[in-house]
């Protein structure tokens, strides 16, 4: 079997990824990068691109950024995390200008306040752009910055688990896609940037395929700490239909400003004053409505935008979003008078990120010696809801961080025994091609989104946190029987069968935390216990693996 | 809901198949169904082998095209209809069924320095407008299979998708290298009297990139 050797290895080709591993190798380390989709692809690229920066507005402060991120995350943030966010938020914006991006600039040549957006939960108006690029001018622009440093790329590989020598990360399995090989890489040190897991509610998501969570079964499963999985963000607006755009994102909920209105299957009016509201706050009526039967056909509500079209700042609005080119998808989707905001959008919330993940220490190390994470797979910055634009920001912020200390951690030491386990784990990826059981591994993957949609998504009760408990162990279970392809070069059916058993173990770790957290809080939305609960409930959920074991715990925040 | 829709869809695995054929799918019939949808359709359906990329599914990312008819498109972009053919984009080097090698690319961007120097002063920038706009470039490489003088792993011809790079580092001003020489040597003049590029994601190629980089050189 092939074996790789590096000081740090990274794992994930997106924001977060690329600026740790450009990071390390800048500290001196031998750098090894993996990513299962082409480099540069992931979440970072169908961004819209805005970012967060601190300070282009008079009479912004960091300080008051970092109240925002607190109050927006109603403070299950963790503190230190928080403030190193908006501390470094300006250097984290430099840093991906210096891998050739370009924010958009007024014209004196400036990141001024009058090229800044106000967007839901921030104070002040504080988000750049790059229009028209968006996040595809940031995809190039990392992979640029990659293509600048040493560092050695493999493209389309997949970690399929990590490996360990003793208690430290001494390595992983990968699968190379498209030459069908399982291979191993060994390390000083991992750095987790696979991104989020909003794959786990497909349709219902906009993320990008390949964003199954990986990372945090990756991370669970060597007995790292995870924090706050039940913290799932839906956007309010995504596309109900048809089936193959189902789940796209059209807009923050300041897209119906001033005027727009939801109405329900009925055309009663459920929500107006959209504009002020958070992600969080419409996602959550919007989903009280749909748990009460008012949802279209389509299961979705009625985005109403003509009364805009009435008054000139309505108009305007809607010349800006056409100029920006976020009508196109309507366009294509429900076709010209919905496009002209003349006929209502069907909408349901669209699974969008994930403010849980692994918990980290400032140097974003894991409580696993030798385990980093950043980006998206790593949690605590955001609290219970995360303010729109701060997760590109981030990726380059703690990206840095991650990098910088896991190359300082082990550039300069002996390479790690991991033989530890890794015929076994990589025995288990060579045995699966060609299996002749009965259960395909994407339809698996189709049931376990089903009632994750269904029963841990937008409104939770526990009886249907219950039920999904149930159904991930039977999917698990029938993960003994797959049926697998025999192809050798980009065989789906094993990315498929790697990914699913991931996505379960995830899937577990979000229903759990959402099980123990019986109050509403931000993007956790309980029907049986609505109210927030200040007094039991100010605490962090923390999930790992002991001895085996499934294991969960709050502990109170850190303020 | 019984209408289907015809289409007929590339298979081919360099490694064990003697030679390509094209499958026959039956797709129910949906409402502004896109060519990814069926795509999906049959993976899950009728037959998980099939081997395709995509990543956004609404126009965005750049991943998913493919030839329809023998044009380049981006499946998700493209609505379904009776009787398409779909297959890879031609002139890359063919991994399985529709999903072609694109590691080249990244290789390119270190073989010609596309990137911009370290340590650059970014504080007043002025780009172009046109810069700005190619880089909304989305890498989907459909203009390499549209371009008739592209042909893979030669030097002497860059083609479209390495000129909208170069141009676009032409017109960011932190960028030192001589972009136009490089045009040049990588037989930009070829161009000249073609102009047949073309790109599903609204890049104008020929007027944004090529035209400025067909300037004649300083020395000439
Ligand atoms: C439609 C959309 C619009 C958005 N707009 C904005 C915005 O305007 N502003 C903002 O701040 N945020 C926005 N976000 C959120 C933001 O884009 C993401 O949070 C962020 O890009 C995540 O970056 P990341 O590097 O952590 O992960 P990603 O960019 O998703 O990268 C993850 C990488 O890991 C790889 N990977 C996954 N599993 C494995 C594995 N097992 N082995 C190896 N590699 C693996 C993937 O292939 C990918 O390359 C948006 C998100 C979406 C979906
Ligand atoms: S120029 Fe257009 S066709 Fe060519 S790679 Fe870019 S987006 Fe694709
Ligand atoms: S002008 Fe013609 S030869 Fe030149 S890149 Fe475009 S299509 Fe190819
Ligand atoms: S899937 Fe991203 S552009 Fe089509």
């Amino acid at each position: 079997m092939r074996v790789e050797s590096c000081d740090v290895l990274c794992l994930g080709g997106g924001g977060a990824g690329i600026t740790a591993a450009v990071t390390a190798a800048e500290y001196g380390a031998n750098v090894i990068l993996v990513s299962k989709e082409p480099l540069g692809y992931g979440d970072t690229r169908i961004s819209m691109g805005l970012t967060s920066f601190p300070g282009v507005v008079e009479g912004d402060s960091l300080e008051l950024f970092y109240q925002d991120l607190l109050k927006g995350g109603e403070y299950l943030n963790d503190p230190e995390l928080a403030w190193i966010m908006a501390e470094m938020n300006p250097f984290g914006v430099q840093l991906l200008e210096s891998y050739g991006h370009l924010f958009q600039r007024n014209n004196k040549g400036l990141i001024g306040s009058d090229v800044a957006y106000l967007i839901g939960g921030h104070s002040l108006p504080r988000s750049i752009g790059c229009p028209p690029g968006g996040g595809i001018s940031m995809g190039n622009a990392l992979r640029a910055g990659a293509a600048r440093s040493n560092i050695r790329v493999f493209e389309e590989v997949l970690a399929s688990s990590l490996l360990c020598s003793g208690e430290h990360v001494a390595g992983a399995v990968c699968f190379d896609i498209c030459r069908g090989e399982v291979f191993l890489i060994r390390a000083g040190a991992v750095i987790i940037a696979t991104g989020g897991a909003g794959w786990l509610y497909y349709p219902h998501t906009d993320c990008n395929s390949g964003v199954n969570g990986d990372g945090y079964a990756l991370a669970y499963n060597v007995g790292a700490k995870l924090i706050d999985m039940e913290q799932v963000q839906f956007m309010p607006f995504g596309l109900t239909h048809p089936a193959s755009v189902c789940g796209v994102y059209v807009g923050e909920p300041s897209l119906a400003a001033p005027k727009g209105l939801i109405r329900n299957r009925n055309g009663e009016v459920i929500l107006s004053g959209l504009g002020t509201m958070t992600r969080a706050q419409v996602t959550n009526a919007m989903a009280v409505e749909l748990s009460r039967g008012g949802g279209t056909e389509y299961g979705g509500l009625l985005l109403d935008l003509e009364p805009n079209l009435a008054l000139p700042e309505g108009r305007q609005m809607w010349n800006v979003r056409k100029e920006r080119g976020q009508l196109n998808i309507v366009r294509f989707a429900y076709g010209e008078d919905a496009y002209r905001w003349k006929k209502p959008w069907d909408v349901t919330p669209t699974a969008h990120y994930f403010m849980g993940g692994i918990m980290v220490n400032t140097s974003g190390q894991s409580s696993v010696p030798g385990l980093y994470a950043a980006g998206q797979a790593m949690g605590g910055i955001h609290g219970a809801n995360r303010l729109g634009s701060v997760s590109l920001a981030e990726l380059f912020v703690f990206g840095y961080i991650a990098g910088k200390a896991a190359a300082k951690e082990c550039i300069g030491q002996k390479p790690l025994d991991c033989s530890q386990g890794q015929e076994e784990a990589a025995g288990n990826i060579k045995s699966l091609s060609g299996r002749k059981g009965l259960y395909s591994p994407l339809v698996l993957q189709r049931r376990l989104q089903k009632t994750m949609w269904e029963n841990v998504g937008i409104a939770r009760v526990e009886k249907g946190l219950r039920t999904a408990l149930k159904e991930i162990e039977e999917i698990e279970e029938t993960c003994e029987n797959l049926k697998i392809a025999s192809q050798i070069s980009y065989n789906r059916d094993i990315v498929h069968t790697i990914e699913i058993k991931h996505m379960l173990t995830v899937a577990k770790l979000i229903t759990e935390a959402a099980l123990m957290r019986c109050e509403t809080r931000g993007a956790h939305l309980r029907l049986d216990f609505p109210e927030k609960d200040e007094k039991n409930w100010r605490r962090n959920i923390i999930v790992f693996k002991e001895n085996n074991n499934f294991k969960i715990q709050s502990e109170a925040v850190k303020f | 809901m019984c209408r289907e829709v015809s289409i007929e869809v590339f298979r081919y695995d360099p490694g064990t198949d003697s030679s390509p054929s094209w499958r026959k799918y039956e797709i129910p019939f949906e409402e502004k169904n896109t060519v990814l949808g069926a795509l999906l359709f049959i993976q899950e359906k009728l037959d998980p082998t099939l081997a395709f990329r995509y990543g956004c599914r609404y126009n965005r990312c750049g991943l998913c095209s493919l030839e329809v008819n023998g044009k380049p498109r981006m499946s998700c972009h493209s609505y379904l209809e009776e009787g398409m053919r779909l297959g890879p984009l031609s002139k890359l080097p063919l991994i399985r069924d529709l999903v072609v090698d694109r590691k080249g690319l990244f290789q390119d961007l270190a073989k010609y320095e596309l990137f911009i120097e370290k340590n650059t002063d970014n504080t007043v920038i002025f780009e172009p407008e046109q810069g700005a706009k190619l880089r909304g470039c989305a890498e989907c490489l459909s203009c390499l299979a549209a371009c008739p003088k592209y042909s893979f792993g030669s030097d002497d011809f860059g083609g479209p998708f390495l000129f909208v790079k170069l141009a676009q580092l032409h017109f960011d001003p932190r960028d030192k290298k001589d972009r136009i020489e490089q045009a040049h040597s990588l037989g930009i003049n070829l161009c000249q009297d073609c102009k047949k590029c073309y790109c599903p994601n609204g890049i104008n190629i020929y007027r944004d990139a090529i035209s400025t980089l067909l300037k004649v050189k300083k020395n000439d």
